[in-house]
Parts: C-alpha cells; sequence; structure tokens
C-alpha cells in the first residue's frame, strides 16, 4: 500500500528491517551480542550484531527475498551500524528512537517478461525507529531507505500489541503482536501478520500467518 | 561464674559470627525496565560483579536487588553505573540487610504470586 514498484530490493531491506524490530531495541545491552531471524516464504533473514558501547552497535546480516509474483529474487549481505539516539525511561515505560543504517552488496534477478536481468549493486539503509513499551503494551514504527542507483525499496513497517497478562521476571510471557509492512516494489501489497510472541529474559520468539495465509517465525537471542 | 563464662565467651563468638555474616543487599528502583529480554543485561552485568551472591529483578515494582556475598562490599555508583549501562536510569537506591530471598517473598507476597 504505501510502495508499489521495487520488488526486489525492498524485500531484503524489509527482511533485515523486521528483524531488527521484533522487540523495544534492534540491539543488546553493552558488549551483549544480538542474535536475529526473520524467516517466511518470501524471505530469510539472519542478523547478528555487538554493542560497542550502551547506544551503539555493529553488526552484519544476510537476506533472501522474492517478490511476491517470483519474478524478483534478491540476496543483501550488509554491514549495518545502529545507534540509539534518543531514550524515554519513564517509571512504567520506555520509549526509543534508533538510527539504523548499512552498506552492502545487493545481488538478484528479475525475470519478467521472458527477459533474465542480474542485479548486481551497492546497497545503502539508513532507516528510523520509534518504539513504545511498557508491561502490556507495546509500538514501533519504522521506516527505512533502501537505495541503490537506480532502485528503491524503502520499507515501512508499524507494530503495535498487547500481553495478555503480567509476569515475573524470569517466566515466560506471551502477547498478540500485529504488524503491518510494505517493501516498495517488491509487494504492492501490505502483509498484515498477527503473532503469538513469547518473551523471556532468555528468548524471544514469535510465530504467526499473514494475510496471504503464509507462515512466519521470527527469533532473538541475547548473549 | 565458670559457666556464665563460657555462655558469654560462645555467645560473644557466635554473634560476631553472625555479624560478619550479616546480608547487604543494593536495592535500587529502576526507570523504564519494562521487558525481561531487554532488561536481562541488567542482571547479566550485576551476577558479573565479584561481589555479588544473588540478583533479583522485578519489571513490576521496578526494583533491581543485589546481594552481595558475606564481607563484601560495593559502592552505590557502581550499581547505578551498570544500570544506566544497561540503559536505564535509577531513581532510588537503598542498602537493606534483608536477602534477595526475603525481599522477592515478601514483594511476590504483596502481588499475590503463588
Amino acid at each position: 500500500m504505501f510502495f508499489e514498484v521495487l520488488t526486489r530490493l525492498w524485500l531484503t531491506a524489509a527482511a533485515l528491517m523486521t528483524s531488527q524490530y521484533v522487540i523495544a531495541g534492534p540491539m543488546g545491552f553493552n558488549d551483549s551480542y544480538m542474535a536475529m531471524g526473520d524467516f517466511n516464504n518470501h524471505w530469510r533473514e539472519s542478523f547478528i550484531n555487538y554493542a560497542i558501547t550502551p547506544r551503539d552497535a555493529l553488526g552484519v546480516g544476510a537476506t533472501y527475498m522474492r517478490a511476491d509474483d517470483k519474478t524478483k529474487t534478491r540476496t543483501l549481505e550488509e554491514v549495518i551500524y545502529t545507534r540509539l539516539l534518543q531514550r524515554w525511561n519513564l517509571p512504567h515505560a520506555q520509549a526509543n528512537v534508533w538510527f539504523i543504517g548499512g552498506v552492502g552488496a545487493l545481488q538478484g534477478e528479475d525475470k519478467q517478461e521472458g527477459v533474465h536481468h542480474d542485479v548486481s549493486k551497492v546497497m545503502i539503509t539508513p532507516g528510523i525507529q520509534f518504539d513504545y513499551e511498557t508491561t502490556r503494551v507495546y509500538f514501533a514504527a519504522t521506516h527505512r531507505f533502501y537505495r541503490a542507483s537506480d532502485i528503491n525499496h524503502d520499507f515501512t513497517s508499524a507494530r503495535a500489541g498487547f500481553s495478555f497478562y503480567e509476569t515475573d521476571y524470569d517466566k515466560t510471557q506471551p502477547w498478540l503482536i500485529v504488524e503491518a509492512r510494505n517493501m516498495n516494489g517488491l509487494s504492492d501489497k501490505v502483509e498484515v501478520t498477527p503473532m503469538l510472541r513469547l518473551i523471556n529474559k532468555n528468548f524471544f520468539v514469535e510465530a504467526g500467518v499473514n494475510n496471504a495465509r503464509e507462515p512466519r517465525f521470527n527469533f532473538m537471542y541475547i548473549f | 561464674m565458670k559457666k556464665l563464662s563460657i555462655v558469654l565467651l560462645v555467645s560473644t563468638v557466635l554473634f560476631s559470627q553472625w555479624a560478619m555474616a550479616a546480608t547487604q543487599t543494593i536495592q535500587a528502583k529502576v526507570n523504564g525496565m519494562v521487558c525481561a529480554f531487554c532488561a536481562q543485561g541488567i542482571e547479566k552485568k550485576m551476577r558479573g560483579l565479584s561481589q555479588t551472591k544473588d540478583v533479583y529483578v522485578n519489571l513490576k515494582q521496578r526494583i533491581v536487588a543485589v546481594e552481595l556475598k558475606e564481607g563484601q562490599t560495593l559502592p552505590e555508583s557502581t550499581v547505578k553505573d551498570l544500570i544506566k549501562d544497561a540503559g536505564y536510569d535509577v531513581t532510588a537506591i537503598e542498602i537493606t540487610d534483608h536477602p534477595v530471598a526475603h525481599i522477592k517473598a515478601e514483594i511476590e507476597s504483596k502481588q499475590g504470586v503463588k
């Protein structure tokens, strides 16, 4: 809905971004690693970063993307920098503004009207995320540019949800999260995915089925 | 008189042992701590300290409690700095002689946790 045309690169970007936004922060605490994965039929992505300071992280990610009509496929390998621009620590809530930007190699192919065309370009992916979270509600909005020469695969996502009940710190808390997202050029639809989120101090997993009836699975792990 | 002296001596020794073994727990009130997955950094940092015996985190009450090993001390500023490094703000901090288990039981009792 937000964007239509650029199926290939956008999917790559979207996959990468999605995994970064599944929780309030796209990075862990200082001196920690965060590993993430985001998988559905149109993309499979894995990502890891290392928090070099309480506000900065460096990482690498690899993503496979495919257009809805399967005429375009993309792979993106990126080096990504994450910066916590602003944080508000409230008594029972936290809000953040993040910068996430990467540069990497975009490769793929287009197969349209009998024409086969290979893609190999450098892509840059600067973006912004805002999120707000309490122990019971969650909201995040993300926009990230995915640009290369003659390519625009900008990604937009909004997530909102609630937890079913409060839990202790060391117990698993279930959430219902709904995400709407679009990747320009890879899909002309808005993908809407309700997901069950299970969050624990040691793990984070989400699973759901989108409005195209495709399964989706996310995970995150900090160590 | 001899028995009294022995009792006093034993009592003194036992009391001094008890006093030396007295629990010291640093308890901080923390803003922004709403997600266990995100707040695990606080616990890991605290457990990484050589002085730490046990750690308790309660998101709803916004509490981080660090129980120290016997005879160990830890500056409050260290606790504040570690929590800040984990991405949160300390709004109040105090030292108590209650062990973490006691603090946890007390809070969970108030919350009605079974």
